[in-house]
């Protein structure tokens, strides 16, 4: 592999591409629901030789490693558990809040809170994603999954400033990242202004032809590169995605 | 100078323990009322509200200190060293201080402007609080900042309207602390508080002389007669003191 590109992690596609994805891209990964987005991100973080880290906001540790194992690939990733902090963090105070709301809260439950237990503020997890990220040692590989976590919870704007962090400080270090994102469900300006960001879109799809299903692979974008956008053929097989014929 | 109402029943009463006030009052806060104690910065409200506290926690009865914008621990270190303060009334429970922001976090009211329902909520709470421990005397300081959440005359009126309700359903009588800006002639921030309180105390400063003093007057009170006179108070170790302003002087009042 020339030094100037690294592997997406499927060898078919680094030959059409010429080698590789180049160093400092930010990959945007598209698909509708149950299209294999969070597949293809966890294939691509078990790929190449720099240091990977792993942010996900919807599985399980233990769930990724498994999958990973599943087909053959190397679990050396690091996974940040974004997901589960939501979860300790914002969404066990929530449920906390309702039971203080429906069943009262007694004088313990306020002394319980001045007796040490630390102020709870939110924490701004899409905050947290770029410290993260900006602190890694690089050059390095990053698969964010998924983007809509960050678009349900902040504002746009937030949203889209920490997006353009992330991918500068991608660019300048000679690294990859990789974020996936759902199709047609947020309003198209952000989705247009994420997509312009990428310098490369890679779409899932799949297509019902009699009793087959097809799945392609749609480059839809790669910077600089016009003539790479096309609509590849592929398949899911036991080691993961592969591009047929 | 006595606003006599000679054919009203007498009701129980609440003795503040501040000698003077009680003297004023005839007796004390008439039982279950719900006080606006107001004045601008400085005028003293806070400590003649604690002192009302102490007092009642030294005489047995349980006594709550809700402080919405300073944290009670600090309230603490900078409450005057009264001869009577004790801090076994603290650790015996009989005095207790919560911060009102730590209900807010508790109860998920983070957002900068509450909803009519979760006035309710926030006034249900507070309610249950002094239920569960069997509090006699509170204090809310102040419902001005209290009132800086609901933002609405409407929402403030019901918080005060509802509060003052399940207070003296209770029996728990209470003051609420109301800042006023220097110099306005209103009783209140939202001008409904002093519409629907039992009661208003009017806390000033006073320039005479060159010096400032601190002034006290009870404009209203339901259920007793009261003076209507402005005392000179004067806060010291051993609480609050009240003299009846003397009028001329030498012409320096106005």
């Amino acid at each position: 592999m020339s030094p100037s590109v690294e592997t997406i992690g499927i060898p078919a596609l680094d030959r059409y591409l010429g080698g590789g994805v180049p160093k400092g891209f930010t990959i945007l990964v598209v698909g509708r629901p149950g299209s294999g987005t969070e597949f293809l991100a966890k294939q691509f973080a078990s790929a190449g030789d720099l240091q990977t880290t792993y942010f996900t906001t919807t599985e399980r540790d233990e769930d990724i490693i498994s999958l990973m194992k599943q087909h053959g690939w190397k679990t050396s990733a690091k996974i940040i558990n974004i997901g589960a902090k939501y979860y300790e963090t914002v969404l066990a105070r929530r449920l906390e809040i309702s039971r203080y709301r429906q069943e009262g809260l007694r004088y313990d439950d306020i002394v319980k809170f001045r007796d040490g237990e630390a102020a709870s503020f939110e924490i701004n997890f899409l905050t947290s994603l770029a410290y993260e990220i900006s602190k890694l040692p690089t050059p390095f590989r990053v698969a964010i999954d998924s983007l809509d976590f960050f678009i349900e919870n902040y504002d746009t704007v937030e949203v889209l400033s920490a997006m353009r962090t992330i991918k500068a400080h991608t660019q300048h270090s000679g690294s990859l990242s990789l974020i996936t994102l759902l199709k047609n469900v947020h309003e198209p300006r952000i989705q247009s202004s994420i997509e312009d960001m990428a310098d490369m879109i890679v779409e899932l799809e799949r297509e019902t032809v009699g009793d087959e299903v097809k799945k392609y692979l749609i480059i839809q974008k790669v910077r600089n590169n016009p003539a790479l956008v096309g609509k590849l053929l592929c398949k899911f097989g036991p080691s993961g995605i592969h591009l047929e014929g | 100078m006595l606003a006599m109402v000679d054919n009203e029943p007498t009701r129980e009463r609440c003795r503040t323990g501040i000698d003077a006030l009680d003297n004023i009052l005839y007796g004390g806060i008439p039982l279950s009322n719900t006080i606006l104690l107001t004045g601008s910065c400085g005028t003293g409200k806070t400590s003649l509200a604690l002192e009302f506290l102490i007092h009642g926690a030294l005489n047995g009865e349980r006594s709550m200190f809700l402080s919405v914008t300073e944290s009670s621990v600090k309230l603490l270190e900078n409450v005057i060293p009264y001869d009577f303060f004790d801090r076994d009334l603290i650790d015996c429970k009989n005095l207790i201080l919560v911060d009102l922001p730590v209900i807010y976090e508790r109860l998920g009211l983070i957002k900068a402007e509450l909803t009519m329902e979760e006035v309710g909520l926030l006034v249900h709470s507070i309610i249950d609080l002094v239920k569960e421990l069997g509090v006699r005397r509170l204090v809310i300081d102040s419902i001005t900042s209290v009132g800086y959440k609901l933002k609405t005359q409407e929402k403030i009126r019901s918080f005060i309207l509802k509060i003052s309700k399940g207070l003296s359903a209770v029996d728990c009588t209470s003051m609420l602390v109301s800042e006023v800006p220097p110099g306005t002639q209103a009783y209140s921030m939202f001008m409904v508080e002093e519409a629907l309180s039992d009661g208003i105390i009017l806390m000033g400063n006073m320039e005479r002389r060159g010096d400032l003093l601190r002034t006290l007057q009870v404009i209203k009170m339901r259920g007793t007669m009261h003076s209507r006179a402005k005392y000179v108070l004067d806060l010291t170790p051993a609480g609050v003191l009240l003299v009846p302003l003397l009028k001329g002087g030498g012409g320096g009042t106005k």
